[in-house]
């Protein structure tokens, strides 16, 4: 008896090495009916989200009727939190999907050639080649695992129309946005009492670069200059940049609880009438705060979209093209990796389009004889999970009377794309990570100081010696070396 | 060996009620500790790890910013250890003497509220409380004394981190003292107040000897989580005018490990912490033996 129990416990053993062992190529998994099974990763899509699970099984409904595709779709819960932290730790578990959307953390997994290079695909593609926008095709070339065809997301800023009519800066501004206009705007918003303080942010000052930084002569990451690349953030532009901060702050125009904003209390203290300017990424999210505005202070509130403030250069910055921040990206390791890429060309088909970006006929639109109508539903729940190239294509144009985006909404999308300028960063080697967080940290807290006069402006020239201590001296040289 | 094997055998229901605890134990920490031995190796999620040595090791102790994170680390967990310790301790006493039924109760169950709610929660509440036009500084106002924003002050904020700890935590923490306070026999009580000890004296010569093996283990049980000067809390109260004051290894390693997937380099990290941990526990109650008499086993 001993024995066979021996032999069986060996047998079982032999039988998990070997399982564990196998070098074979996976096998697609298939269901019953012969269905390939495709694994998704997508943030707030999983199994437990009744939307999302309708999604999928409508989407592979309409591979099958317009592509012929035999598809079903597992979503996968990824841990409530943050989701890159904890999508981070899903695949290190070794669980690792066909299909994944990524919001950081990628790098480490592509460099374990884990993802699949995209170029090769889109190329071949029917329809995605053709909507990428321009930012896309830059990231691609640098980082060929990700993609996201999104409008170009920059941050622009935005005040309540009805406020902008009583002020008599608002046409000099709109003429000519220049930093001095822009003062002057802040200044009466306060002063006519239509807010407590002109603009708030959201903990630090990265949104009021957004309008700013390239008045004051920062138009890229590295600035060039007679002796070489100079990283912006220690360069003389900056300098003046944190002066004019400063100032905002100490009249009472920049929010003085700034550094303790979220971004959840930035939005109520405009929706409440604190502050008279935010910014909110372009598209979709100023049409966000349009309607909560309009819901809040009636319908006279609509949002008015601001220009870019003009001095040395005018935009929002510009746009780091050395990889997509987020994106979807397909798993080197999937036996399904030329089906998943079908599916992602299918939805960047007319189609696959009127689908993704207008939700379910008769809950979100309706089509009528010669064109789509979108629903209220529409405009209160849907968001396209994949694909929004600007120009877009359905099987019918969308009736006037329901445009997809509200008018700001529209004007914020259309000065974002106007604007765009490609940055000349470049990836970090990744043993310097730690590095550059100690020198991040550095900038953030001096930078802080400085505006909320802790500290004197003078203490720059510190940050700046102490930035290029920290490493700052070797990245300059490596910035040097890298960019042509 | 048989006799053993005869008492488990009658008290079998124990060892089974036993059985999820030590099952939990030996998931969540004792096979962590095996694969701690990720720290000396470079991580791959596909494949085998390769062997890294003390490579992650000395990229720890290499970069300022750890020297930094460390020294932030001790002195917010010293903070915490002097200041928070006693505080529970000191509550328990007060509480035991509240003779009334229902006002005890009503404290002990609003001393303990604040443990159940999340640091999210909790960062809302001490940065509006604490906000230049908030309650503490209105309270400030009033005796003319000038606002302040302690949130983004240098000098003030690891005290907001120690006070507001504090008040998470007292209540609950207590919980463990009153239950020892209530095992003291009543009767030591009622022959101290016979041979005349007042209130105080009996705290004094009765409740807090009583007390102080609870007061020992719960001492160096506390300092094997001294390294923990708590994420969560942190996270939620950080803002950039403050982080050279409180970046604490843990959001350090959650900047670097997790979110940039350096998982050897966090677990090196991890270990580095844990170690400490063990060596302050052993320490601790080597030296707690040797003085009272008391330790943890």
């Amino acid at each position: 008896m001993k024995k066979i129990k021996f032999l069986l416990i060996a047998l079982l053993f032999i039988g998990l090495l070997a399982a564990c062992s196998s070098d074979e190529e996976p096998q697609a998994e298939v269901t019953e009916d012969g269905k390939t099974i495709i694994k998704v990763a997508f943030k707030d899509d999983g199994p437990s989200n009744p939307n999302a699970v309708k999604y999928y099984e409508t989407l592979a409904e309409k591979l099958k009727e317009d592509k012929d595709l035999d598809v079903q779709f597992e979503l996968l819960e990824v841990a409530q939190g943050d989701y890159s932290e904890k999508l981070s730790l899903l695949l290190n578990s070794g669980e690792i999907p066909d299909l994944i959307y990524f919001q950081g953390g990628d790098q480490q997994i592509a460099n374990q050639d884990l993802l699949v290079d995209l170029r090769p695909y889109i190329e071949e593609s029917e329809y995605l080649k053709d909507i990428l926008q321009p930012h896309n095709e830059l990231r691609l070339d640098n980082y060929p695992y990700l993609l996201w065809v999104k409008p170009i997301d920059y941050k622009v800023p935005v005040v309540r129309q009805d406020i902008l009519n009583e002020l008599s800066t608002a046409d000099a501004l709109l003429a000519d946005p220049t930093i001095e206009n822009y003062k002057s705007l802040f200044e009466e918003i306060v002063e006519t009492g239509n807010a407590d303080y002109a603009m708030t942010v959201a903990g630090d000052i990265a949104e009021l670069d957004f309008i700013f930084e390239n008045a004051f002569g920062i138009n890229q990451t590295w600035l060039e200059t007679d002796d070489g690349y100079v990283f912006s953030k220690v360069s003389e532009q900056e300098k003046e940049k944190l002066a004019f901060y400063r100032e905002l702050y100490e009249e009472g125009l920049l929010d003085n609880q700034y550094l303790t904003k979220q971004w959840d209390t930035k939005e109520d203290a405009f929706y409440d009438g604190k502050a008279g300017v935010i910014v909110g990424t372009n598209g979709k999210v100023v049409d966000f705060y349009n309607t909560r505005v309009k819901e809040v202070n009636g319908e006279e509130a609509e949002l008015a979209v601001l220009p870019p403030a003009k001095g040395i250069y005018q935009g929002f910055g510009a746009s780091d093209v050395t990889k997509e921040s987020r994106g979807v990206a397909i798993s080197a390791v999937s036996p399904n990796k030329d089906l998943v890429f079908e599916i992602l060309d299918y939805l960047a088909s007319p189609e696959g389009q009127q689908f993704d970006r207008l939700g379910f006929e008769g809950e979100h639109h309706n089509e009528t004889d010669d064109s789509i109508e979108l629903t209220d539903a529409y405009y209160s729940d849907w968001y396209a999970r994949y694909w929004e190239p600007v120009d877009v294509e359905f099987t019918k144009p969308i009736s006037e009377e329901t445009p997809m985006l509200s008018k700001p909404g529209l004007e914020s999308e259309q000065l974002a794309s106007e604007y765009f300028a490609e940055d000349n960063t470049f990836i970090l080697p990744q043993e310097s990570i730690s590095q550059w967080d100690a020198m991040e940290n550095l900038y953030r807290e001096y930078s802080a100081d400085i505006i909320t006069g802790k500290l004197p402006l003078d203490a720059f020239e510190d940050f700046v010696e102490e930035w290029y201590a920290a490493g700052g001296t070797e990245l300059t040289e490596l910035a040097n070396e890298t960019i042509k | 060996m048989k006799a053993k094997l005869k008492r488990i055998r009658s008290d079998w229901i124990l060892y089974l009620m036993l059985l999820p605890g030590i099952t939990y134990f030996i998931i969540f920490h004792v096979i962590p500790i095996i694969n701690m031995k990720l720290a000396f190796e470079d991580y791959r999620i596909i494949g085998e790890n390769t062997w890294a040595g003390l490579k992650h090791f000395q990229v720890l102790f290499s970069s300022p910013a750890f020297m930094d994170v460390l020294q932030n680390t001790i002195i917010i967990s010293t903070m915490k250890i002097i200041f928070i310790f006693p505080i529970p301790i000191i509550l328990s006493l007060l509480i035991s003497e509240v003779r009334s039924g229902p006002f005890r109760k009503y404290v002990q169950s609003v001393s303990y509220l604040p443990h159940f709610l999340s640091w999210v929660v909790i960062a809302g509440i001490w940065i509006s409380f604490l906000s230049p036009d908030g309650g503490f500084n209105i309270i400030r106002n009033f005796f003319q004394l000038p606002s302040l924003d302690f949130m983004t002050s240098k000098d003030h904020i690891r005290w907001v981190l120690v006070f507001s700890e504090m008040w998470r935590s007292a209540g609950w923490d207590s919980i463990l003292y009153i239950a020892a306070i209530m095992k003291i026999s009543p009767h030591l009580y009622e022959a101290a107040q016979l041979d005349g000890a007042s209130t105080f004296q009996q705290m004094r010569h009765i409740t807090l000897p009583a007390l102080a093996t609870t007061v020992v283990t719960v001492f160096i049980l506390n300092l094997g989580f001294f390294m923990n000067a708590g994420f969560d809390q942190v996270f939620n109260l950080m803002n950039d005018s403050v982080i050279s004051k409180i970046d604490i290894l843990d959001t350090y390693v959650y900047r670097i490990g997790l979110l940039n997937g350096e998982y050897s380099y966090a677990t090196a990290a991890s270990l580095f912490k844990g170690a400490i941990g063990l060596v302050l526990i052993l320490g601790t109650h080597f030296l707690s033996k040797r003085l009272t008499g008391k330790g943890v086993w």
